[in-house]
């Protein structure tokens, strides 16, 4: 599986550098969405990795190397994985330093539910994908994106407001994002496994 | 042994199927795979590497069932060329090298980097400024840097120039000198084939309709090139096709064991078998 993960980081290298530019852009602008879109975003790198793989057709050639279905379809989990850990904390450090120059409130706890929000796309897109292919696939990322930007963005807004009352929202918030990060993820793997399986024939 | 063994395959795509495809390959032999687009090569290679899964039937690959879990550890010792070289468009030669040296454990880095000189392909250049030739170059060098012990190669020299061929197909002869290694070659370049291949097998609208030793199939069959009047002498079953020749005449592809003693035959070339045994499928 590290294989495939090596070989999605040299595909997207290129595109990663301007991603790079995106994280520091996004989490500079003062705006709770912004700032969780930018995280969120890092969730969209395995679906150019995967587009890359069916431009290439490396997909039907990786079926015959000695690769399983378990390591290609959790090899891409993975890097998701990856990208918004790596997103997260890029974009927390430089909240940081922009909170201590004084420009700004920091939030990790705002960081916390973007990521895992990102996991909370990663685990309903990637199936998607894995049945109908990325082109097919794109528009219901598109749309679940769109809606849990939107609600951690809105959770986000609430949470940096101050109020004691809207801390404890968050705090659950966060719970609630954890517990169905980590339930859509164990059901989204073999669900994404099961897809993969039948989309190869 | 047999490198190769499919048993009563059938595979049903709605608009095309393949059907009890039965096909063993032994281990040490080239046997090339012709038919027309469409025929089921391709289809057939996917099956035999476990890319496909059959409606019914087996298929097994050095010794190994190709459903089986034990199949992943074979593929190591399987060297695959499709027909474009699907490697990802933005790595270099040297990231494919790195990937595959973390794919394969029995990668030999030295052995690729000696291939990609002989092929003269440009390490830094990435894939998708590759022309098709430089493609398929790095995709042969890729399938034969893991040492394995069975070459599958869907039209693995469609798109190199006449010399670069007849140096891969030196390579491809050379690597079935260790007797338990085997390759298994689809190609529309029936000359080829006729210069590499032990056995050929020919699939027409995915049936097998023959797997025979290549020096057999030269045997059995000639070439008759005269008057249409003089063909009718011969018996029906004896004439698998036939063609105007050209000149007024006719050209026909004959079994050379239901025509007379003394009547003159050309040597047919394994083209000739193919293309008369296709008309004669199309013309039944």
């Amino acid at each position: 599986m590290k294989v495939l993960i090596l070989k999605d980081i040299y595909v997207i290298w290129r595109q990663m550098k301007y991603f790079l530019v995106m994280i520091l852009i996004f989490s500079a602008l003062p705006s709770g969405f912004n700032n969780t879109f930018a995280v969120v975003y890092a969730a969209m790198l395995p679906y150019t990795a995967l587009a890359y793989d069916e431009r290439s057709k490396w997909d039907q050639m990786a079926a015959m190397m000695p690769y399983s279905a378990r390591d290609i379809v959790l090899g891409k989990y993975v890097f998701g994985w990856l990208c918004i850990g790596a997103a997260a904390v890029l974009s927390l450090l430089f909240q940081a330093v922009l909170a201590l120059l004084g420009s700004r409130a920091f939030s990790p706890a705002m960081m916390a539910m973007a990521a895992l929000g990102g996991l909370c796309i990663l685990a309903i897109s990637l199936p998607v994908m894995f049945r109908f292919g990325v082109e097919k696939g794109r528009m219901a990322m598109f749309l679940v994106i769109f809606l849990v930007c939107g609600t951690a963005g809105a959770i986000a807004s609430i949470a940096v407001s101050g109020n004691a009352a809207k801390f404890a929202f968050q705090g659950s918030a966060l719970v609630i994002l954890l517990i169905a990060a980590m339930v859509l993820t164990a059901i989204s793997i073999p669900l994404s496994q099961r897809f993969y399986w039948q989309r190869m024939g | 042994m047999n490198a190769i063994e499919l048993s009563h395959i059938c595979k049903d795509f709605g608009s095309f199927a393949i059907q009890d495809l039965t096909l063993a390959v032994p281990s040490g032999t080239i046997c090339g795979l012709v038919g027309e687009n469409g025929a089921g090569k391709s289809t057939t290679i996917r099956l035999l590497c476990g890319a496909l899964r059959p409606d019914s039937g087996t298929a097994s690959a050095l010794g190994v069932d190709v459903s089986s879990p034990e199949f992943l550890a074979a593929k190591e010792d399987i060297g695959v060329v499709l027909d474009e070289a699907y490697f990802p468009e933005s790595l270099n030669a040297v990231q494919v090298g790195k990937i595959m040296a973390a794919t394969y454990r029995r990668w030999d880095q030295a052995l690729y980097e000696r291939y990609l000189k002989r092929f003269d392909l440009p390490v830094g250049k990435q894939f998708k400024d590759y022309s098709r030739g430089m493609r398929m170059k790095l995709a042969i060098a890729v399938a034969l840097s893991h040492q394995p012990k069975l070459l599958v190669l869907d039209e693995a020299t469609a798109g190199l120039d006449p010399i670069v061929r007849d140096e891969i197909l030196d390579i491809f002869n050379d690597f079935t000198r260790e007797e338990d290694h085997s390759i298994l070659i689809s190609s529309h370049i029936l000359s080829d084939l006729e210069k590499l291949c032990d056995y050929i097998a020919f699939l027409h609208q995915g049936r097998l309709l023959f797997c025979e030793e290549k020096d057999r199939l030269l045997e059995e069959y000639g070439i008759f090139s005269d008057t249409a009047a003089q063909l009718e002498c011969l018996l029906p079953e004896a004439i698998v096709a036939r063609e105007p020749n050209g000149y007024g005449g006719v050209r026909a592809l004959v079994k050379r064991e239901l025509a007379p003693v003394g009547w003159q035959l050309e040597r047919a070339s394994v083209e000739d078998i193919i293309l008369f045994l296709v008309k004669g499928a199309k013309n039944a």
